[in-house]
């Protein structure tokens, strides 16, 4: 039942990819580079957050009119003009906000489609939990980005926090002291969200390697006609709606303006934070601020159970259904030369080259990792020994059924 | 008189099972059924075939012999269409042998739904090859 699911994912998924290919081919669809998009926005992220780094100040009093300072020169068609300002800064924060909206869907994209075809199981465990981990880093970073602006919606969303951590029986109390160090919200807190989101940042190059580390030259480069559409619909978001902060006293001057309106309604930030006074509700970001919206919905214990259920599931998806597995390479020990094709052609790193005992014939010979096999056979095309096989498809028999076929078309 | 039809010829294909619908295009004898001239020896991935495999099919009275994998950039096993792409082109190891005819060796890359393009390539493949050379004594 459920390999029937995924074997009509995948006849779904196909079937859009091959529309796409009509107009992109398959040498550049983007959907066949869906894993170095995510990346590819990452790194746009880590660029624009040294630029924007460079201005934030992260305490209460500072925190919100750093951030407005960096996008408070006039943009092209905003009629916003306070002193001071960061040329294209707001175009800068304007890419953060929109890209890391980008990085989320581009993310999910990435998942879904690896889900979707079936290439999340058995020996590719590894870059999929790896996976749902970057894919909860996405989730912290971009939340953490948005308590960095100290806006009205920052200090409910770190209210909020400490109630969900708060109901962890027994630790409760010590994690919600964590997450803004102290028992209550000081500069301290700024300075860590600022740390939580620069550190898991740099965790997550990590968390990359990880990814990869099992894969033979990972696809990590969009092609540039990708590149070129993905930066130009970000720098067009950016272009027209630039990040801005924006006050009641703002919106009281500028509200009649539609631009400045629109900006209100979704992407701008809130008038700064004040301690004890507490808005009722804010503008969720739908791709980050799901877990609030749980809480303030359906309480805390549900968002718990919600959460935590759909990440354990997430873990043991590879784990299940198990497949038969009797087809794992098998290195023939007498014919293997040590010659590295095998090794450097398998696609999941999972042969390595070892030294033969010392006065051995040959020098070095391949060893096979059964459980990062895939039963795929590329080493045994790559290797002009025939020192490697699949012990149900054995080379030998290809041949002789090659040469049958011929046989029985001539005679 | 005999409607004239399009030489005989023996291909041999080496098909990725996850490339194309094999099980619904393919006879008992391993032809296919739109073009039974063309013979499929079934593997796990294109990048299982070595390059010998064309060039033995090609020595025991192969016309043309090709392989067939999934489309560039979506290999199940991420990389076995380049792989026998480079090996074919000469330039990752094993390399098909330079003496080797190259207009008889095809290649094509195709999503399980390109059952109709696949065989438009192939036929235009198989019209790209010499015509075969008559056996002496028959007209």
């Amino acid at each position: 039942m459920y390999r029937k699911f995924l074997r009509l994912t995948k006849s779904l998924t196909v079937s859009l990819e091959k529309v796409l290919n009509l107009v992109t081919t398959s040498e550049h669809n983007p959907l066949y580079f869906h894993g170095a998009i995510p990346l590819y926005l990452f790194w746009l992220h880590i660029f624009t957050g040294i630029l924007l780094w460079m201005y934030y100040i992260p305490t209460l009093e500072r925190a919100w009119s750093s951030v407005n300072y960096i996008s408070a020169l006039p943009t092209p068609g905003l009629p916003i003009s306070p002193e001071g300002g960061i040329p294209y800064g707001a175009v800068i924060r304007g890419i953060h906000r929109w890209g890391a909206a980008a990085l989320m869907i581009a993310t999910l994209l990435h998942m879904l489609r690896v889900y979707f075809t079936d290439r999340h199981r058995s020996w590719r465990w590894l870059p999929w939990v790896s996976g749902v981990a970057l894919l909860i880093c996405v989730l912290f970073l971009g939340l953490s980005g948005y308590l960095l602006v100290w806006d009205n919606r920052a200090y409910f969303l770190v209210v909020a926090s400490q109630h969900f951590l708060e109901a962890v029986p027994g630790v409760g109390g010590a994690l919600s002291a964590f997450l803004v160090g102290g028992t209550g919200i000081t500069d301290y807190t700024l300075t860590r969200f600022l740390f939580f989101h620069i550190g898991l940042a740099c965790f997550m190059f990590w968390l990359v390697w990880m990814h990869f580390i099992r894969l033979k030259e990972p696809v990590a480069t969009p092609s540039r006609a990708t590149n070129f559409l993905l930066m130009g619909f970000i720098l067009i978001a950016a272009g027209t709606f630039p990040a801005i902060n924006i006050t009641r006293e703002l919106l009281a001057k500028y509200g009649a303006d539609p631009r400045i309106a629109a900006q209100a309604a979704y992407i701008a930030s809130d008038a700064p934070a004040h301690i004890g006074s507490l808005v009722e509700t804010i503008r969720y970001d739908a791709w980050y601020m799901f877990p609030f919206w749980l809480i303030q919905n359906l309480g805390v214990g549900w968002a718990w159970i919600i959460l935590g259920g759909a990440t354990a599931l997430l873990c043991v998806a590879p784990f299940y259904p198990k497949d038969r597995r009797a087809n794992i390479a098998e290195v023939v020990e007498a014919k293997c030369t040590g010659c590295t094709f095998c090794s450097l052609d398998c696609p999941f790193e999972a042969i390595t080259m070892v030294d033969r005992a010392p006065g051995s014939k040959f020098k070095q010979i391949a060893v096979v990792q059964a459980a990062r096999c895939s039963e795929c056979g590329i080493c045994v095309g790559a290797c002009p020994f025939q020192a490697i096989e699949l012990p149900e498809l054995h080379s030998k028999t290809i041949e002789a059924d090659l040469l049958a076929l011929l046989k029985e078309k001539g005679a | 008189m005999p409607e004239q039809s399009a030489p005989k010829r023996q291909i041999i294909g080496f098909v990725c099972e996850r490339a194309l619908p094999l099980e619904r295009m393919l006879d008992e004898h391993k032809a296919l059924l739109e073009d039974p001239d063309t013979r499929i020896v079934v593997v796990p991935c294109s990048g299982f075939v070595k390059p010998t495999q064309m060039e033995l099919a090609l020595a025991n009275g192969a016309d043309a012999t090709f392989v067939c994998g999934c489309a560039i950039g979506d290999c199940h096993y991420r990389t076995g269409n380049l792989m026998i792409r480079e090996r074919l082109e000469g330039k990752r190891n094993p390399k098909l042998r330079k003496t080797t005819d190259r207009r008889k060796v095809g290649m094509f890359f195709v999503t399980m739904k390109d059952k109709a393009p696949f065989l438009e390539a192939l036929a235009a493949f198989r019209a790209g090859l010499e015509p075969r050379p008559e056996p002496a004594g028959e007209e």
